[in-house]
């Protein structure tokens, strides 16, 4: 659906049902150079079980107008006004890689309106090589392919598709290239107040990590875990794309810890 | 590297798709003979009908080692994803079917494969398809012929039986300034030779039967998604061009393939619609033999063009032959651009003789194969004068593009002095005809 946020068309995936504030709702924010499809394995499950989902395409992504933010707290402020269009007053967050800094940004000032946040393939900060970012800027094309071969894990690069005849990196590379990456890189960069936030954070949490992330290592994983105070759950033979690359195994660890809280 | 794997080529031919399964560790990717697939509950039978999550249902749809000769060639080709169907055929007809609807036209090369030709011609006109043939690699019979209604533009990357080589660049760049995508039968090229997709296709299709299987032996077709295209785009009156794709489809709870799946919008589609409604599946044991034969398409490869090289460059030096013609013989820049490995391992040529010249070359070859194939791993012949067109007339004939002393070969991976050897017996039964 197109939803209107500062004037601005937002398009945001439902997962094939009709949004219905009044079922607990999932929202689902992408990383660097991402888009709604990011969660495609994901979103129809929930939508058809009992909740209703929404996967924005941020602004200047994919199928929405605009510009992409500069700063992940930007991104924060953006996020109250767009649930506040939609009339939603509780909300579970999902966030992968720079999509969860988006959360912590937007939890930080609505922790009221957060039933829960759940970390996936990601750190409390994300520091971004100056060379990746140089590259997005010149060739956008270029540095999709460089975050696919380290983004991806070693099941992906041998062609595994849980998806019956897709190639999950050449997915990812498609929908990379044609978004802001340069932009979504340096807000990444530059936000240095994950830490603090990770670690005040007051409603139910979660962190599933890859054991073979490169982008957001491991160690960076576990750290984040630990400011949370949670468990992480860590997915094995999984790179940090894991919604793409092990789409079942990240459904299935959030439908665990989403019910959990529902029930 | 091709754009969805870091391996080269010839080792993704050889382990994309399949890693050693966990129950026996069967290195050999396993045939998977089963038409169905047991769900673990009545839930997960549901997400995988709705596509909530990803699976094997019915292999009428889908099978595992099907699967691995999808995800293979589309990364081989670069795409986001594959789909492997029961011939070649019917992977344009799925292909064709998925973004066209009664009202819409197709242009096409004049340049293509008889059977292809007759489906645009005849079978889709049936349904309210239209079809124009130009001169492919003519820009402006191009443009001419784009309608507002064009859906999309076809080409071979070299042509059967012309040989002509289409100039895909300029191609793809004339007919996406239309919002219309290319598709293009890539057979006669395999991946080894020209992956279209790096030079601006939307779509390639492909005979598996051929050059990938390589061995005669089983039936196939596959259709890869350059996840390139942009579906959601307006025609000049800002409605959207692709509802086929755009529009909410009911038999799927109302899902909109490009909103939903951008990159393998299309693919998805096929999987969802084509492979539902036409049942075009390839069977499992076929995909195991096609898989057999890609893992060594490489060098085999190499192999059919540095003997294709050698009888071409042969043939042109033996009295008797008229003359000879392969796509590499031609001046055009696109050629050289599009194949600097080769431009594959077919080849036409004329004897003396005319018609009885040409019947006396093949009935004197003892190791070539006379028959109506290409693309196997032996040398295969067809002399069209008497077979496919024997009742023609020579004007016919000529109308056609072909002449009676045409001798049309797939040059095959024997030792070329031997195949020298064969043609030579040939050539002089042709010559006889004469005396």
């Amino acid at each position: 659906m197109l939803v209107q946020v500062d004037e601005l068309n937002i398009f945001v995936a439902t997962g094939g049902k009709i949004f219905d504030p009044d079922l607990p709702t999932i929202l689902f924010l992408h990383g660097s150079g991402g888009d709604h499809r990011t969660w495609a394995m994901q979103t129809r499950w929930f939508a058809y079980n009992g909740f209703s989902v929404l996967a924005p395409d941020l602004p200047g992504h994919s199928l929405s107008d605009g510009n992409a933010f500069s700063t992940i707290e930007e991104s924060g402020i953006w996020l109250a006004k767009f649930l506040n269009t939609l009339g939603v007053d509780k909300v579970h967050l999902v966030g992968h890689s720079q999509g969860f800094l988006t959360a912590l940004a937007f939890a930080e000032h609505h922790n009221d309106l957060v039933r829960s946040i759940t970390a996936i393939g990601t750190a409390a900060e994300i520091p971004v090589n100056e060379h990746l970012i140089k590259t997005a800027e010149t060739s956008r094309d270029k540095a999709a392919e460089m975050m696919c071969n380290w983004g991806f894990g070693p099941n992906a690069h041998q062609g595994i598709s849980s998806v019956p005849g897709m190639q999950p990196i050449g997915i990812s590379r498609a929908i990379m290239k044609n978004n802001p990456l340069e932009v979504d890189l340096r807000a990444c960069a530059e936000f240095k107040r994950g830490s603090e936030i990770s670690k005040n954070l007051s409603m139910h949490k979660h962190c599933i990590l890859a054991s073979h992330d490169k982008m957001t290592p491991m160690k960076a994983g576990l750290l984040l875990a630990k400011n949370m105070s949670v468990n992480p759950q860590i997915i094995q033979n999984s790179g940090h794309m894991l919604p793409i690359e092990s789409p079942k195994k990240t459904l299935l660890a959030l439908r665990k810890f989403i019910e959990t809280i529902a029930s | 590297m091709a754009n969805s794997s870091y391996y080269k080529p010839e080792t993704i031919a050889l382990h994309t798709g399949y890693t050693p399964e966990s129950d026996h560790g069967s290195r050999a990717v396993p045939i998977y003979q089963t038409t169905s697939y047991a769900f673990d509950s009545v839930q997960m039978a549901s997400s995988l009908f709705n596509v909530e999550q990803g699976g094997h249902i019915y292999s009428r749809i889908s099978n595992p080692t099907v699967s691995v000769l999808e995800q293979r060639m589309a990364a081989l080709e670069g795409g986001t994803g594959a789909i492997c169907t029961a011939s070649g055929m019917s992977a344009l007809f799925s292909t064709f079917i998925t973004l066209c609807s009664a009202g819409d036209h197709i242009v096409s090369s004049e340049q293509i494969y008889g059977s292809t030709a007759t489906t645009l011609r005849y079978t889709l006109k049936r349904f309210g398809i239209e079809c124009d043939f130009i001169p492919i690699n003519d820009m402006d019979a191009l443009r001419s012929a784009i309608r507002p209604n064009t859906k999309l533009v076809f080409c071979e990357s070299i042509s059967n039986p012309g040989m002509e080589v289409s100039n895909i660049p300029e191609i793809s760049k004339c007919a996406n300034s239309f919002g219309i995508p290319v598709v293009v039968d890539a057979t006669f090229a395999t991946p080894s030779l020209n992956r279209p997709i790096e030079h601006g296709a939307n779509i390639v299709v492909h005979s598996i039967t051929k050059w990938i299987g390589g061995h005669g032996n089983s039936i196939g077709g596959c259709i890869i998604d350059g996840g390139n295209f942009d579906w959601g785009c307006l025609d000049e009156k800002n409605k959207k061009k692709f509802p086929e794709l755009t529009d909410p489809y009911a038999p799927f709870h109302g899902i909109n393939f490009w909103e939903e799946f951008g990159p393998t919008a299309f693919v998805m589609k096929v999987r969802s619609e084509a492979m539902r409604d036409l049942g075009a599946a390839l069977s499992p044991n076929n995909a195991f033999l096609i898989l057999q034969g890609l893992e060594t398409l490489d060098i085999r490869m190499k192999k059919h063009v540095e003997n294709t090289v050698a009888l071409r460059d042969w043939l042109l030096s033996q009295n008797g032959v008229s003359w000879v013609r392969h796509p590499e013989m031609r001046d055009d820049s696109h050629i050289k651009e599009m194949f600097p490995l080769g431009a594959g391992s077919m080849l036409c040529f004329g004897v003396v003789g005319e018609r009885k010249g040409g019947a006396a070359f093949i009935n004197s070859l003892s190791l070539a194969t006379h028959l109506a194939n290409v693309g196997d791993s032996r040398t295969l012949v067809l002399h069209p004068g008497s077979t496919t067109h024997s009742r023609l007339t020579k004007e016919d004939m000529e109308a056609a593009g072909i002449s009676e002393d045409l001798i049309r070969v797939s040059v095959g991976i024997e030792n070329i002095e031997d195949i020298k050897v064969d043609f030579l017996n040939g050539i002089k039964s042709a010559l006889r005809t004469i005396k």
